[in-house]
Parts: C-alpha cells; structure tokens; sequence
C-alpha cells in the first residue's frame, strides 16, 4: 500500500514537470499526428480502404511516438543527476518503476487519443466500430509501451547510442504488442463481435502484466551502479 | 572452471566437432539418399536444423548465465554468457541464411512466416541488441547487466512471441507447405541428421569453452602497478 | 559511530579505479579524501556511500555492513555533490517537499522551509530552480541533501562551482554537521579549502592511498607533495 504511494508520488513529480516543460509531449503529439497526415497522403485510396488499414497505421504511429517520448523519459532526471539522489531515497526501486510507467502512460494515452483522432480524420472514417471496444484495446495494449519504453528508456540512456538503440531493443519484445493490438483493433474497425476480439486482449493483458512484473523485479540492475 | 581447462575442453571439442562437420559433408553429398519430393535441395536440412538446434541451445545457455550474473554478480557468469551469445549469433545467421536458401526452392519464395524461422529472427535480433548495448556503455558493470536483463527479457517473451507467430500464421495462407522433416524420415537420413546435430553441438561448445577462456583471461584487472609498468613501457 | 572501510576494491573493466584502500570516519568529525583528477576519490565516495557495490573489501557502520538495497541505509545518508540533483521545473518547495516525502519526513512542507532556513535561502521557496543563480541552487540542493536530517554526510567535489556566499554556507553547515555529532566524509581536489575543514585527511592516487592522517599534522604544502608523481612514491610507508 506505501508502495502505491511512492508510485503516486512519482508519477504526480513527473507529470507535474512534463507538462509545465511541454516539449516532450508536445513532440510526441507532433509526431504522430504529422505522421498521421502524411500517411493520408501515402496511401492511394482507390486502391486500399481505409478500414482496413487504419488499425496497423494507428499501433505503428503510437509505437513510435512512445519510443521517441520513452528516450527522452529520464532527461529530467539526469539533467542535474536527480536520479542520484533519488536512488538515495528509501523508497523500493520497483515503485520508481511504475511511478515513472504511470507517468509516461499518461502522455501515450493522449497520443493514442490524437492519433486515433487525427488518422479517422485524415482518412474519413466515418464508422471506426464501438468505442468502448478499442478502449478495451488500447489500455493493456498501451501499458505494455509504457512499461518497455520507461525500462529500456533508462538502458539507452546509458549507451554512447543514445535514442537509436532504443527500438533495437524494445522492437523486437514488441511483436506481441503490435501483433495482437493491430489485429484487434482491426476487428472492431471492421465491426466484428467482441469474442472474436477477446482472445487478443487477453494476450495484451498478459504482456502488460508481465512486462510490468518483471520490469519492477529488473529495474534495480539496471538503476544501481 | 578453470580457464585452462575450459581451454583444452574448447580445443578438443572445437577439433572434433570440425571434424564431424566435415564427415557429415561427405555424408550429406555422397552417401544419404536423395528425398523423394523436394529433391536435391532438401539436404540443406542437415545444416539448417543442426544450426536452429545450436542457435537455441545457446540463447537458452545466455539466459540462464545472465540470471545467473544478476543474482551472483560472478564474471564467469558474464563470461558464459557473452560466449554463448557470440555462438548463438553466428549459428543464428546460419539457420537464417540456409532456411530461405532452402525455402525458395521448396516453398518457392525466401521468405515465409513460418513460426520457428520467425521466432529465430527475433532472437537473432535480441542477441544484437544484446552485444549493441553491451558495447556501447561506458561502466562495463552497467554493460553486462543491461545485456543480461536484455538476455532475460528477451527469453521470458519467448512463450508470448510464440503465440504471435503460431497466430499470424493462420492468418496468412502459406504458399506449399512441406515441413522440412516429413513425416517418414529414411533411417540413413535420421543417420546423418543426428551426427550433423552431435557436430555442430561439439563445434558449438568447443568455441563456447575457448571463448569463455579468453573471455576470462583479458578480465583479470590490471593491479596499479601492472598499469603503471605497461604505461611506462609504451 | 564510525564509518570503516576495509580493503575496498573497484575495477572498470580491466582497470583497477580503486586498489585495496582502508578509510575509518568517526561521528563528530570531517574527513577529507583529496586526490588528481582521476584518481578514484567519486568512486570510492560511491563506494562508501552504498551506491556502488564495491568488487571487493566492505563498509562497515559500527561493525555492520552497509549496503545500498538497504532502505534503512539509505535513509541515513545524505549526498551533496556538485551537481545540483534537482528538477529545474520545479519549485524549490516542491523539490525540497518531493524529497522530504519519499525520506518519509512528517510534515514536508514544515521540514522544507527548515532546511532552507537553515542554508539562508528561506525566500527562494516559491521560486522555479531555473529561475535561480548557480549559487542560489547549489543552496538549495544543500537544503535538499540535509532535509530528512542525515547521521551520514558525503560530498563529492562540493566546491566546484559555488560562489564564495555559497561556498561560506556550505562550511558553516558542515561545522554544524560536525556539532551534532555526524560522520562527514568529503572527496575533493580543492586542498585549500578541505585542509580548513577536515579533522582528518587522506590522498588517493591512481586508486591507491598515499597518505591518511590528522589534518593537523599535515597542511596543504605537506598533502601536495602526494599529489604528484615524485612525492610519497613511498606509497603506505610515507604515509603517518
């Protein structure tokens, strides 16, 4: 239960530091919403209908939105060493962890948003199916970004390759994401029943979880010195 | 183990694994019947399944080193560890050059989906991702943890990744499918595949050993005075 | 209290940052590690302080190892260093609370504007940390490092770049510090300003330690024969 509010704690410093610096989020936003128009110029509608693509271009421009964002996760932290001092801090090294997942949730939520937004736009989709049922998607879907990106945005800090190295490590663990999320979502872009989406969310789920779980256990090694 | 004794198990395994490798050459192009369907090309499966075989065998021997370097923070470990990657990285880019070789004569294209081809190209990319960031970190302790957590994660998604492929699959209509082992295999073929298996894991484990030596020899630190002694004689 | 390290060992690879060194700080007393550049002094701070796992060789606190996966360790230390280590877009209040928290200080925001009090920088509560001069920071980031009242104080290269206000607050804390019975322990290059403080003193070079003694018998002329090659080449039979 403390734990829980160590995670709060972290995530309200983080969120409270992005959105008074701005540039981060308003970079992944760009991002992905500019990727969003130029796909609408990409694709050659006679050709390809929109339904049955927006669901790939939607998971892919978020996935890079989110990794571009996870490289830069820790800036704040190492821009006067913070992150010495609060690894000094009693608190377990697991809630440091989430609280910095929760945080780069939130701003990958409102890129989800926008994308979804903007590529419906772009494309004219006037139907994109339920809702609730690509909410259903995007949440486990989304955490397992968040979760990749925060631990291996940490990782890549470290490295002389900087934001490159990032999707040479995340990309790979991703498939499941990518594979599933898409597919799903592509359902219910094409209205098909929910337990014809089910299974897929479950698999989310369980990356989500997994990824979360052992990212929390792992973190340490890859915090301490 | 001792290093030299991990360097002799090396030699003498790298010796006689090359040896049988080359047997199984002979074996592959003078003596094992030809494959009724496929034909000639089906015996690139004596090179392909032996180099899966060892590309898993050592992702599995890095993963298991690499936990082991987490919990004991022992160098061996470590030094296992990147002796198996090194393996797996080399043997993985033989299952991944000879499967599309083979595929595109019987399935008539280079690439498919198929779940173990594309299993094998995800670790294939792990174990890149696992040298970039090891090599790229300036405080070798960081190096070899953040190789290993990559080692640990990537193995940990294996089941997950799995699922994916095995799923994407049915969505794609697949062009022939033949499995590459049928479902009668000529005693002389089983022969020959298992003395292929037996030489690339000799091979395999011979360079794991005189890897792990070396590996091992250039990590004894230099005492200050050593460091001191090679500055003034360079 | 007393702070011992024993036979403390730390490689980079293949070379060898810190060879084998003894240190021992009591309660009530400075000690100051000086050094080149490059002759392991942060990472033997890192070391002692519990952030860096050492090869080999311990840290003992009254006998009793020390670690940094300890909490309860964690919670006896403070580090001031010369970086900073707060959020630029943050109030001083908020860092200084958001620290406070997470060392699960009672009454955070009471125990902030103490700490500030404290280092004369009561009026920079509300302030952005970007707004604020480079001296008004390293203040600020003293305030932070004391803010859950630490047994154990560690600085590394404190002096590097404070102003001389700054530089006058930081002394004065650490005489405090020594007043209430701390253990501080010090790295640094500066031997001007560590010899003033210091009750006890020790020189690190290539990793290896030259010298440890009083800092009354030794002054800043004495200690600078170490630093260079040709002096104390004795290596541990020149030190007193």
């Amino acid at each position: 239960m403390t734990s829980l509010r160590w995670v709060g704690v972290i995530a309200h410093k983080d969120l409270r530091i992005e959105f008074r610096a701005g540039g981060r989020v308003v970079a992944m936003i760009a991002l992905a919403v500019l990727a969003c128009f130029l796909f609408a110029f990409a694709l050659d509608r006679s050709q390809v209908s929109a339904q049955h693509v927006a669901a790939s271009l939607t998971w892919l421009t978020v996935l890079f939105a989110a990794t571009a964002g996870a490289g830069r996760a820790f800036d704040t932290e190492e821009e006067d060493g913070a992150f010495r001092h609060l690894l000094l801090t009693p608190i377990p090294r697991h809630a440091i962890f989430l609280g910095k997942t929760a945080a780069n949730l939130v701003l990958i939520w409102m890129v989800t948003l926008l994308t979804f937004i903007a590529l419906t736009t772009f494309l004219g989709l006037r139907d994109p199916g339920s809702l609730t049922h690509h909410g259903a998607i995007f949440l486990p879907g989304t955490i397992g970004l968040a979760a990749t990106g925060t631990f291996f945005g940490l990782v890549s800090r470290h490295s002389s390759l900087g934001d490159t190295i990032l999707p040479a490590l995340t990309f790979p663990l991703l498939v499941p994401v990518i594979f599933f999320g898409a597919t799903a979502s592509a359902r219910v872009f094409m209205e098909r029943p929910w337990p014809e989406i089910s299974g897929s969310v479950r698999l989310l789920w369980a990356f989500a979880v997994g990824f979360t779980a052992v990212g929390s256990v792992l973190f340490r090694y890859v915090a301490e010195e | 183990m001792e290093t030299r004794n991990a360097r002799l198990a090396g030699l003498i395994l790298t010796t006689a694994g090359v040896a049988m490798i080359l047997f199984v050459h002979w074996m592959v192009v003078f003596w094992v019947p030809t494959e009724a369907v496929q034909g000639i090309v089906q015996r690139i499966f004596y090179v392909h399944v032996p180099a899966a075989w060892t590309t898993f065998l050592a992702f599995g021997i890095v993963a298991l080193a690499s936990a082991a370097y987490l919990w004991l923070e022992d160098e061996r470990a470590d030094s296992a560890a990147v002796a198996a990657a090194e393996g797996g990285l080399i043997f993985g880019a033989i299952m991944l050059t000879s499967g599309p070789l083979w595929g595109r004569i019987a399935w008539g294209t280079y690439w498919t989906w198929e779940p173990r081809l594309t299993l094998t190209l995800l670790l294939w990319f792990t174990y890149l991702g696992y040298f970039l960031i090891r090599g790229s970190v300036a405080d070798p302790r960081k190096g070899k943890r953040f190789a290993a957590v990559v080692a640990i994660v990537g193995s940990l998604n294996i089941p997950l990744i799995h699922v994916s492929v095995s799923w994407f699959r049915s969505l794609h209509p697949q062009a022939v499918v033949i499995k590459p082992e049928g479902p009668t295999l000529h005693p002389d073929m089983l022969v020959t595949l298992l003395t292929s298996l037996a030489g690339f894991t000799m091979l395999f484990l011979g360079l794991f050993f005189l890897r792990y030596s070396i590996e091992l020899l250039s990590r004894r630190p230099r005492s200050g005075e050593m460091q001191r002694a090679s500055e003034v004689l360079t | 209290m007393k702070l011992e390290a024993r036979e403390l060992v730390c490689d980079y690879g293949a070379t060898r940052a810190v060879d084998s060194v003894d240190l021992a700080a009591a309660g009530g007393s400075i000690l100051a590690v000086f050094g080149p550049n490059g002759a392991g002094k942060t990472t033997l701070l890192r070391m002692l302080s519990g952030e860096r796992k050492p090869d080999r060789g311990a840290v003992r606190l009254d006998g009793r190892p020390v670690s940094g996966s300890d909490p309860a360790w964690r919670s006896r230390v403070g580090l001031i260093s010369h970086r900073t280590g707060l959020y630029r877009k943050l109030t001083v209040g908020e860092n200084l609370a958001f620290f406070a928290t997470l060392h699960g200080v009672a009454g955070q925001g009471a125990a902030a504007a103490r700490a500030l009090d404290g280092v004369g920088a009561g009026e920079l509560e509300g302030k952005a940390v970007e707004q604020l001069s480079r001296g008004q920071r390293q203040r600020v980031a003293l305030a932070r490092s004391l803010v859950h009242d630490p047994d154990i104080v560690f600085l590394d290269e404190p002096f590097t770049g404070l102003d001389p206000g700054g530089a006058e607050a930081l002394e004065a804390m650490l005489r405090a510090c020594r007043e209430a019975g701390k253990i501080v322990v010090l790295v640094t290059h500066d031997l001007r300003r560590g010899v003033e403080l210091a009750d006890r003193v020790a020189v690190l070079r290539r990793g290896r330690k030259v010298l440890d003694g009083s800092a009354s018998e030794h002054g800043a002329q004495d200690l600078l024969r170490f630093f260079t090659a040709g002096g104390g080449a004795g290596g541990e039979g020149a030190a007193a």
